[in-house]
């Protein structure tokens, strides 16, 4: 009698527990993301289970702690520069969903970096021309100037030119070559790099090879919830001292669950 | 007495719990009629639902404004074009607009078709596959080669000169007055470094065949063309270097992916070909 009674209480308990769990992942769905962080109950909700997810399907490729590799351009997650977007939980939901070039319909796939040193720079704009070694290294040092690290002297007037000019670089990166988040068009003026250390080598083969990384479109494979738990756990990384999750301690969020 | 009451009120309450927990699931499981949007949707259009998160993407995008700050007059005209855009979809289907209309089965191919990508690259292939990718087609991963080089054009009938220029200018650079005195010219085809690829398209094939073997300062035999002889001057020649595999990793990926979405889109070629019922007329087997 007494297993039985245990019995039915530990369902009861449980079917509670679930309704509870899916109360809160209604309300998260339901909450505007960008306000999420701001609710200490939902961000601990959210952030314990975001972790998991993370761990479990970006943590591959973006370390465990999203410090990402520059050696393999991978990008970090923690220090708040956002490539595509402005760093918003909305913007990471959308990058978390639809993915970067995942050949998503709705994927951000509009920036693409040339193979200057190929016949065909870019196999979906055929305008763009190649470029020669010189032109490439006067890029380089244009860029090095950029980022304050030398003077450059005329090869950097040369790549400025080529920069605005017959280069099209201007086109994605803009004319002060800051970039353009919408896009996913890096700011080359400040120094962080998402492909080798910034030195004039790897600059070199991001201009001459080309870059396109490319992260999956996680619809349809993690629940709607579990994309915004993980886009919350990004968010939460980039934030760890911020006001909005300095409410939000791990130990809030392991209770939560 | 006591033991069977108390039976009863345990059965009671397991089917009570039981119901509560259908019921539950009817109403919210997907694929059932409900009245009840599940709250990762804004609506349900004859059970399809229309995502929350494509709503307020479509609020930011045609207004600039979230959820919370979209007047009433915004939201309800996003939500009615949304769907409008799910019934329209749905009589589209209904009429099978895709038997007729070219643009509309263009765009059902190419979704399939991302479908199918998207399939292969949720798989992140481990770094051990990767090299060995690599190890397998390590000859595609090198730079591209430079080059420098003086392709000096002699008449037809200038064989003797081109074979003197050819001797001459191991040991000794050309000077105008030497060219003037070959009849020769500098094509000024590759008259700065110039990419391996560029060199090709700019001396020609076998031009370029003959060029890309010389070392610096190499002088090759006269070489000849139907209307001239020419003979190549390697200033500078920087051949193709072979990436490692770290230098090369972001093209082994790219190309291991490609080649995973190749064998995934006619793995559904050949399975969908096998469950159809295909016949075709006499007269075009």
């Amino acid at each position: 009698m007494r297993i039985t009674l245990l019995l039915a209480a530990s369902a009861c308990l449980a079917a509670a527990v679930l309704v509870h769990l899916s109360a809160l992942e209604g309300r998260l769905l339901r909450a505007d993301p960008n306000v999420v962080p701001g609710n200490a109950a939902l961000m601990g909700f959210a952030l314990g289970r975001g972790e998991g997810l993370f761990e479990a399907h970006c943590a591959a490729c973006h370390g465990t702690g999203g410090q990402g590799d520059p050696g393999r351009g991978i990008p970090t997650l923690s220090d708040g520069d956002w490539l595509y977007g402005t760093g918003s939980v909305s913007d990471i939901e959308q990058v978390v969903k639809y993915g970067i070039r995942s050949y998503h319909p709705k994927s951000w796939n509009l920036a693409i970096m040339p193979a200057y040193a190929t016949p065909q720079p870019s196999a979906r704009d055929g305008k763009i021309p190649p470029l020669s070694p010189a032109n490439i290294r006067d890029l380089v040092e244009f860029l090095i100037r950029e980022q304050g690290r030398g003077a450059g002297g005329a090869a950097a007037v040369r790549g400025a030119a080529l920069f605005a000019g017959a280069g099209g670089c201007f086109d994605c990166h803009a004319a002060d070559a800051k970039g353009d988040s919408a896009i996913g068009a890096p700011n080359l003026t400040d120094g962080i790099t998402l492909y080798g250390d910034g030195s004039r080598e790897s600059l070199w083969m991001s201009i001459a090879y080309g870059r396109h990384g490319l992260c999956p479109a996680w619809v349809g494979r993690i629940s709607p919830a579990g994309m915004r738990e993980v886009a919350l756990f990004v968010y939460s990384l980039s934030h760890a001292h911020g006001p909005a999750a300095g409410a939000v301690s791990r130990a809030a969020a392991s209770g939560a669950e | 007495m006591m033991s069977s009451r108390r039976s009863f009120v345990l059965m009671s309450g397991g089917a009570l719990a039981g119901l509560l927990m259908a019921g539950y699931s009817l109403f919210t499981a997907r694929g059932t009629s409900t009245l009840i949007v599940p709250p990762d949707d804004v609506a349900l259009v004859n059970q399809q639902p229309i995502s929350r998160s494509d709503y307020l993407q479509q609020l930011q995008t045609l207004y600039g404004v979230d959820l919370p700050h979209a007047t009433a007059a915004q939201r309800r005209k996003v939500l009615d074009d949304m769907i409008r855009e799910e019934l329209f979809v749905q009589r589209g289907k209904e009429l099978d607009v895709a038997s007729t209309d070219p643009d509309v089965r263009a765009a059902m191919v190419n979704a399939v078709e991302l479908e199918i990508a998207a399939d292969a690259i949720t798989a992140q292939p481990s770094e051990a596959q990767l090299r060995a990718y690599y190890a397998l087609h390590r000859a595609r991963y090198a730079s591209e080669g430079i080059m420098t080089l003086r392709d000096y054009v002699f008449p037809a009938s200038g064989s003797a000169a081109a074979a003197e220029a050819a001797e001459t200018l191991k040991s000794a650079p050309a000077t105008p007055a030497l060219l003037a005195r070959w009849q020769a010219r500098d094509s000024g085809k590759v008259s700065d470094e110039e990419f391996y690829f560029a060199a090709k398209i700019h001396l020609g094939e076998s031009l370029f065949e003959a060029a890309r073997g010389l070392p610096d300062g190499g002088v090759s035999a006269p070489i000849v063309r139907a209307d001239a002889i020419h003979v190549l001057y390697m200033v500078k020649n920087e051949k193709p270097v072979p990436f490692d595999f770290a230098a090369a990793r972001d093209r082994v990926l790219t190309d291991f992916r490609n080649e995973a979405i190749g064998h995934l889109r006619s793995g559904d070629e050949v399975f969908l070909r096998k469950r159809a019922n295909v016949v075709i007329a006499d007269d075009v087997r």
